[in-house]
């Protein structure tokens, strides 16, 4: 044990967990695999600590073509999932890239979705972050930036944001309902993770005593022929991703009909390519057209010190997920 | 002694959980501590505030360098007994309190002042105080062997490079912990240590008392690599003092985190490396290394040791520097000096070979050394050449062109290979071997075993050699109460305790002819002793159908069982007719993504010479284990400092990333047999072996397979794009 102490509680059932939650300095546990890691490290210090585990939350379901994940699936539930691998094999495969089995078998689709960033400035209190103290500076701008983000990121933050499966979910038309004690409210994934603020200081917009209950993937099954989720890391498994790419493709009549493109490790949020899917739409799948898509992936990127290397790999990694999608399954 | 896979000794203990750590005894009214960390890199301690820590539930005792004060200045003791703060996050104190939750609280009460001082972070910050140490382990740091530039200027071909290494964590599964209790004057010190006699004269030392009075055991560890030595004494003199001020046992465990900072690492090297070649062989050698080490204490590695003798060259000369900062200090780290030193040596070779225009290992092979280049002795065996051609031929190294650059999936293929080699030593080892009435056999040495073996060793050399099945050994280590054994380090300890296990049991052997041949009820009555051997519990003639189980010999003549104690001295390096060497050949094939900058190793072939081999299936693990901290070392591990602050960033093993299953290729382990005269024993050690030539394997590899040549450790995704 290493945090600091807390009331634990078990929710008898939704509201009950709701009620709690909306208490002072209250966080809630699924899974845990994040939590424990930002308590033991004195990230969290929650005063009341309240078990969602058991809640009636982790139905994988269909409903015509949304696919619906309560938010307490396991990550490894939703991979093995028969209408997932199916309809959504690039859902698979992103959940399949993330941690290890045992951490698979943990974590749940919520949580993923809310795991902080993993900027070693972020995660160690001894080193300056706005994220974690609003105002102390970012050690990693002019530090140890290897791994920060060439998008999107705010003056005072340079961090990612850490999931696999928020990247593949971004690609798609993703709803996620948020429970709290006023009500039910439904966001898009890009109102879930807004641009962030100067310091970063969050990483969603959830509120304090916001839940996530359920995430609706609507009529991505479409793309399931020809879609991918491609992870470029330092290891073979077990580890974040340097850059990340998730891609779907629509092809009619032999030319590109719709696409979708966002990827991960370069933002502090996933990062949407609509440049990149604007450049493939119309064309033939074939690689003038993956070459144009990959140069706009990396348009604006703004480089630090140590991770200009992942402006071509990002380029790069564009290019083959679409050149490993174009011939479809 | 034969030679024979036997299954871990403790095995089962192990994968049951009953094996019990050190750090798991805990008796009642154990104190929990934890340790206060310096949040500068550079100052001095100017006080601990305490004032509100009194009224903390649990809180029991805090010592600092005051209460350190009462110990006996040592090199042990220095950085615990001053006020200075020499790197971020050393230990300003130790807290501790009934739980380690209290300890935690009770320390976070505790106000540290401190002054601070412009912290050196980083060695090109500083490569102006460069020096020179006297030594770098127990060899010279500087070496002139010939004229060596006058050689360069003469040379067809000169390759001159830099070659850079990171820093390394050792990082074994079981982190460093003591648990510690005083009877009277006498401490009793259960502690995760590779050198449990080493320790026991220590503590005597720093407390001022006879070592009789100081038990130190560690009867399991959860790996060493290197780390738990010397670096961990004073946070266990902090303990130690704690349970004494408290009059209570006091257990302290690090955390992963302090692992990085407190118990050493392996150092940084700059490596400026020039070869100069006449007709492919190498007439001049240049081998210049600036390390890194702390500004409390001196250490460096023997990295350009192995380039004075590694291959036949008549002008060598060598240096080594160091270069001060407020970092963590270093300490040797598996395959000490010739992990970062032949990574430059062997990629240097490799560009050599292709700027000759010849097949890399026949240049090796061209350049080899019939005998120590920096004595002219001998070597008291020597099988590298055998190494090459074993592995050449099992890995395929003739056909590997037609698949180097080609590609499978979306991987290029590439080979390299390197060598690899380690001194053979040994150090002076006590062990007792008592054989009870009823058959069985006690064996008992105060070495240790850090997961490598040993207690399998021990027990198999003993049982072979008394004709005893390893079901009726026992065999005790990691306590001082036992006969002085070897420290776990430098690949030394089954060459140390093999000579002292034999002579022990020659005795025994000698005792149990004596007494059944003056027995005249025994069929063996009256035959000559040396007609006698041991098997299957039996002693049996040789020359005759005659024998008679061990347990009745013993049962008549020895009711009370007998034992016999050897001894075996240490390696005499002034007296030494030969030089003991073990070497490897490591070949591997690996795929570049070239697009995406991924590297997987996908095929490593070692073949290995390292005299003789007690118990292949634990070899091979060595082995085996030894390549994949090497595969660590070349493409995953990297230790970095955040060079304002000096503090360590990404402090655990989700960012300080090591091999997983994935990263392991299947692993090819050619072991060649040694018959070696001069070594007693005949023991070379092999722990060290696979963890270096492996890294320049690798970086040769990835030069075939996308024509990039990184001269760094480790490789990453941004070296391949």
């Amino acid at each position: 044990m290493s945090g600091s102490s807390f009331e634990y509680s078990r929710a008898t059932d939704l509201d009950d967990a709701l009620a709690k939650g909306g208490r002072c300095n209250a966080t809630f546990l699924a899974g845990g695999t994040d939590l424990l890691q930002l308590w033991k490290s004195g990230l969290a210090a929650p005063q009341n600590v309240v078990d969602i585990s058991h809640l009636p939350l982790a139905d994988i379901s269909r409903d015509g073509d949304t696919l619906v994940l309560g938010a307490l699936a396991r990550l490894s539930d939703v991979s093995a999932h028969p209408d997932v691998k199916t309809h959504h094999p690039m859902i698979c495969e992103a959940i399949l890239a993330s941690a290890s089995a045992q951490v698979r078998n943990m974590a749940s689709v919520g949580g993923n979705l809310l795991q902080r960033t993993r900027c070693p400035y972020f995660r160690d209190r001894a080193l300056a972050c706005n994220k974690r103290d609003p105002g102390a500076g970012c050690g990693a701008r002019h530090g140890e930036n290897r791994h920060a983000a060439l998008f999107g990121s705010a003056a005072g933050c340079v961090a990612t944001h850490a999931s696999d499966l928020a990247v593949a979910l971004a690609a798609f038309d993703t709803e996620i309902t948020v429970r709290s004690t006023i009500g039910e409210r439904r966001l898009t994934l890009q109102e879930l993770y807004p641009l962030p603020s100067a310091t970063a200081a969050s990483d969603s917009s959830l509120a304090a005593g916001d839940m996530i209950t359920a995430i609706r993937i609507h009529r991505a099954s479409r793309f399931a022929p020809r879609s991918i989720y491609l992870k470029i890391r330092d290891r073979a498994s077990f580890e974040f991703a340097v850059v990340s790419v998730a891609a779907a493709l629509r092809v009619e009549d032999g030319l590109i009909a719709e696409a979708r493109l966002a990827a991960g490790g370069i933002a502090p949020l996933p990062w949407r390519l609509r440049g990149s899917e604007a450049a493939l739409i119309g064309r033939a799948p074939t690689e003038p057209a993956f070459l144009a898509a990959g140069e706009q992936a990396i348009e604006g990127a703004r480089p630090l010190e140590k991770n200009t290397f992942k402006i071509p790999l990002l380029r790069n990694a564009v290019v083959r997920a679409l050149q490993s999608v174009r011939g479809g399954s | 002694m034969n030679t024979r896979s036997v299954a871990r000794y403790e095995g089962i203990l192990k994968v049951t959980g009953d094996a019990r750590y050190e750090g798991e005894i805990v008796p009642d009214g154990t104190l929990h501590a934890t340790l206060i960390e310096s949040p500068v890199a550079c100052g001095e301690l100017l006080s601990l505030d305490t004032s509100r820590t009194a009224a903390f539930p649990g809180f029991a005792v805090m010592v600092s360098h005051a209460d350190a004060a009462s110990l006996k200045p040592s090199a042990a003791t220095a950085l615990i007994r001053e006020k200075a703060i020499h790197f971020h996050g050393q230990p300003v104190a130790l807290v501790a309190a009934g739980t380690l939750a209290e300890a935690r609280e009770a320390a976070r009460a505790i106000q540290v002042a401190t002054t601070t001082r412009p912290a050196v972070t980083d060695i090109g910050q500083a490569a102006g105080s460069a020096y020179t140490p006297a030594m770098v382990g127990r060899f010279p740091a500087v070496t002139r062997r010939g004229d060596s530039s006058k050689a360069l200027s003469e040379a067809e071909l000169v390759i001159r490079n830099r070659y850079t290494t990171g820093v390394n964590n050792h990082h074994p599964m079981e982190p460093h912990a003591v648990v510690c209790w005083w009877e009277g004057s006498r401490a009793v010190v259960h502690t995760s240590t590779q050198a449990i006699f080493g320790t026991r004269a220590i503590i005597a030392h720093a407390f001022d008392i006879p070592a009789t009075d100081v038990r130190v055991l560690a009867r399991f560890l959860g790996g060493g690599f290197g780390c738990k030595g010397q670096l961990w004494w004073p946070w266990m003199f902090w303990a130690m003092l704690a349970s004494r001020k408290a009059n209570r046992p006091v257990r302290l465990e690090l955390s992963r985190a302090q692992m990085f900072t407190l118990v050493g690492r392996r150092q940084q090297t700059e490596q400026d490396l020039t070869l100069g070649f006449v007709a492919g062989r190498l007439t001049a050698i240049e081998h210049d290394v600036v390390a890194q080490t702390s500004t409390h204490a001196e250490f460096s590695d023997s990295t350009a040791v192995y380039t004075r003798l590694l291959y036949a060259c008549p002008n060598v000369s060598t240096r080594h520097q160091l270069v001060p900062t407020n970092e963590p200090h270093p300490i040797p780290m598996r395959a000490p000096g010739t992990a970062p030193g032949t990574f430059a040596l062997e990629s240097a070779m490799d560009e050599a070979a292709e700027l000759i225009g010849i097949d890399p290992l026949e240049l090796r092979m061209r350049n080899f050394a019939d005998q120590d280049q920096e004595t002219g002795r001998p070597w008291s065996s020597n099988s590298l050449l055998e190494c090459y051609r074993a592995g050449a031929e099992r890995f395929g190294w003739a056909h590997r062109h037609a698949r180097s650059a080609t590609k499978v999936g979306r991987w290029k293929i590439g080979s390299g290979m390197a060598t690899t080699l380690y001194p053979a030593i040994r150090q002076a080892c006590r062990a007792r071997v008592s054989l009870r009435v009823d058959g069985s056999l006690l064996v008992q040495c105060g070495t240790q075993d850090m997961g490598s073996g040993t207690y399998t060793a021990l027990g198999q050399i003993a049982a072979d050699a008394l004709g005893v099945p390893m079901e009726k050994v026992t065999v005790e280590l990691g306590d001082t109460l036992l006969p002085d054994g070897p420290f776990s380090g430098g690949s030394q300890v089954t060459a140390s305790i093999l000579p002292a296990v034999e002579v022990a049991t020659s005795k025994l052997r000698a005792t149990l002819a004596s007494i059944a041949v003056a027995d005249a009820t025994s069929p063996l009555g009256g035959k000559p002793p040396q007609d006698l051997e041991l098997r299957d519990e039996t002693i049996r003639s040789r020359t005759s159908n005659a024998g008679e189980p061990l347990v009745d010999v013993l049962a008549r003549a020895a009711p009370d069982g007998l034992e016999a104690e050897g001894e075996s001295p240490a390696t005499n390096h002034q007296e030494l007719a030969a030089t003991g060497m073990g070497y490897g050949a490591i070949f591997v094939e690996i795929g570049v993504d070239p697009e995406l900058g991924e590297i997987r190793v996908r095929r490593v072939c070692g073949a290995f010479a390292a005299g003789r081999i007690v118990n292949p299936l634990l070899a091979r693990g060595q082995y085996i284990g030894g390549l994949v901290g090497g595969i660590g070392m070349a493409l995953h591990e990297e230790t970095v400092t955040d060079r304002p602050t000096g503090c360590i960033i990404g402090k655990s093993l989700t960012d300080y990333l090591v091999p997983v299953h994935a990263d392991m290729p299947e692993f090819d382990i050619i072991m060649i047999e040694e018959t070696d005269p001069h070594l007693p024993g005949g023991v070379k050690g092999i722990g060290m072996l696979g963890t270096a030539g492996i890294q320049a394997a690798i970086a040769n590899a990835v030069y075939d397979a996308i024509g990039k040549r990184v001269r760094k450790l480790p490789i990453r995704i941004e070296d391949c794009l």
